[in-house]
């Protein structure tokens, strides 16, 4: 039997613990459109009263974001045959995929210890499918780069601030535990910023559409002002860590901005 | 059995059912052995999807609870009961600790530390069990890390203060463990 190529969100495979997001709920929600969105909720610090609930919920959503990861970066290495066509991919992309499978596998069980090290059970909150959606782009490039660099790059964001909010509250499991996966993020993003460069060396149209679809992937993810450089964000960028990931100044700068323009809408 | 209000009585923007509500609250409350009579109003915020409570009044007792705090966070907009239970639960042997001269010291719920709140609800939520409700402990005890320290002197307090009998402890144990707690976060530091 040959296993089915592009598999949509719909067919993810979960046990009976896991529920999935009601997107149409969210939007019916008339209360955020009061509240205005999570920026109100501003940084995670742990002298906010409910700071040990937020992290727990931004866990959970970590934790079901690595088993989507896993699923993405697997499909990848299935979904495209080896050659040098415009659906094709190089032999050496797979392992690099092939080796973030085995980096996302291994951050599910450090999520799956850090919740119960926080008192989570699986599938406590709901899971928005939408890191997987963008993981199904059937361009390879833009689909390296959706995940690659907007979502492994929110990774290294949602870390980075967990590592911090560990730190501050003086928890070495979470500080040490975000750190490790925070390090493999980094390399994630290195992968894509590479090989979008590689990819498209000889085609700027190309590159300029993987650099859009990951605009569109990073405001999706800047909604609300969830992520920027203000106390209003709960997630903060990682600039430093961005640019050790091939992230260039302009490029966060842009980041950046769109978080900004987010929170003004906001 | 506790006079028990809900207010509104009709929700608009969240699938909540003011009955429901005040019949679980009835329950709670006869068994955290609230006294009979006692009127109690929970004033749901139902705007607010986040999770705060507080005792707003002791004498009427009025409850307030933001939405999210009933809420099911699988399902939302949607009541859970079983969040409603574990809200009220600890809520309830907070009022019935403050309705003893013990805490007559207490500050009110504004007037709390970080520390003092999370040490009290130790004791709150370790009553629940013992009552035959089924909190999150892990849930409760990453909460008391969090302000009291992840160390050796923290856990052992909570679990103190997790186990202690209905009526067993007053103010001045709550406090207590608490200077306990900033000692142990001293010496480690």
């Amino acid at each position: 039997m040959q296993l089915k190529k592009q598999m949509p969100p719909e067919e993810l495979a979960r046990d009976e613990r896991f529920f999935k997001f009601d997107r149409e709920a969210r939007f019916a929600d008339t209360r955020f459109l009061r509240r205005s969105g999570p920026a109100r909720a501003g940084r995670l610090t742990p002298d906010r009263p409910e700071a040990p609930d937020t992290a727990r919920a931004l866990m959970h959503g970590i934790f079901v974001g690595e088993i989507q990861a896993l699923e993405g970066a697997g499909r990848t290495c299935w979904d495209f045959e080896i050659g040098a066509g415009h659906d094709d991919v190089p032999f050496q992309l797979k392992l690099d995929m092939a080796r973030q499978c085995w980096d996302e596998a291994r951050h599910c069980e450090i999520s799956v210890k850090l919740s119960d090290w926080m008192g989570t059970d699986i599938g406590e909150f709901a899971e928005n499918t939408i890191l997987f959606e963008a993981a199904c782009n059937p361009d390879p490039v833009l689909r390296l780069t959706g995940v690659n660099r907007a979502l492994e790059g929110l990774a290294i964001d949602v870390f980075n601030t967990m590592r911090d909010f560990g730190i501050e509250s003086g928890d070495p499991v979470l500080e040490f535990c975000e750190d490790w996966m925070l390090a493999d993020e980094v390399t994630h993003v290195k992968m894509g910023s590479d090989w979008l460069r590689r990819l498209t060396e000889k085609d700027p149209d190309r590159r300029e559409r993987a650099l859009e679809f990951q605009r569109v992937v990073d405001k999706l993810f800047s909604a609300g002002g969830f992520r920027g450089e203000e106390d209003e964000n709960p997630i903060q960028l990682g600039r430093r860590f961005r640019e050790l990931a091939g992230f260039t100044t302009d490029e966060i700068d842009e980041l950046a901005d769109i978080s900004r323009a987010s929170l003004r809408e906001a | 059995m506790a006079v028990i209000t809900v207010t509104p009585q009709q929700f608009t923007m969240v699938h909540f059912d003011a009955a429901r509500i005040a019949e679980l609250a009835s329950d709670v409350a006869d068994r955290v052995g609230l006294p009979a009579d006692l009127a109690v109003t929970v004033e749901v915020d139902e705007k607010v999807p986040l999770g705060r409570t507080r005792i707003a009044s002791l004498d009427p007792l009025v409850v307030a609870v933001q939405g999210g705090a009933f809420e099911n966070a699988k399902n939302l907009r949607h009541l859970s009961d079983h969040s409603v239970v574990d809200v009220l639960g600890r809520i309830f042997h907070r009022v019935a600790d403050r309705l003893d001269p013990r805490f007559a010291d207490a500050p009110d719920d504004d007037g709390l530390t970080l520390q003092q709140a999370t040490a009290w609800d130790a004791y709150a939520v370790g009553r629940c069990e013992q009552a035959g409700f089924t909190p999150q402990k892990q849930r409760r005890l990453y909460h008391f890390r969090n302000r009291h320290g992840f160390n050796d002197v923290a856990d052992r307090v909570f679990e103190r203060l997790w186990s202690a009998p209905p009526g067993s402890l007053g103010w001045a144990d709550i406090q207590a463990a608490c200077d306990e707690t900033a000692a142990g976060r001293e010496s480690a530091a």
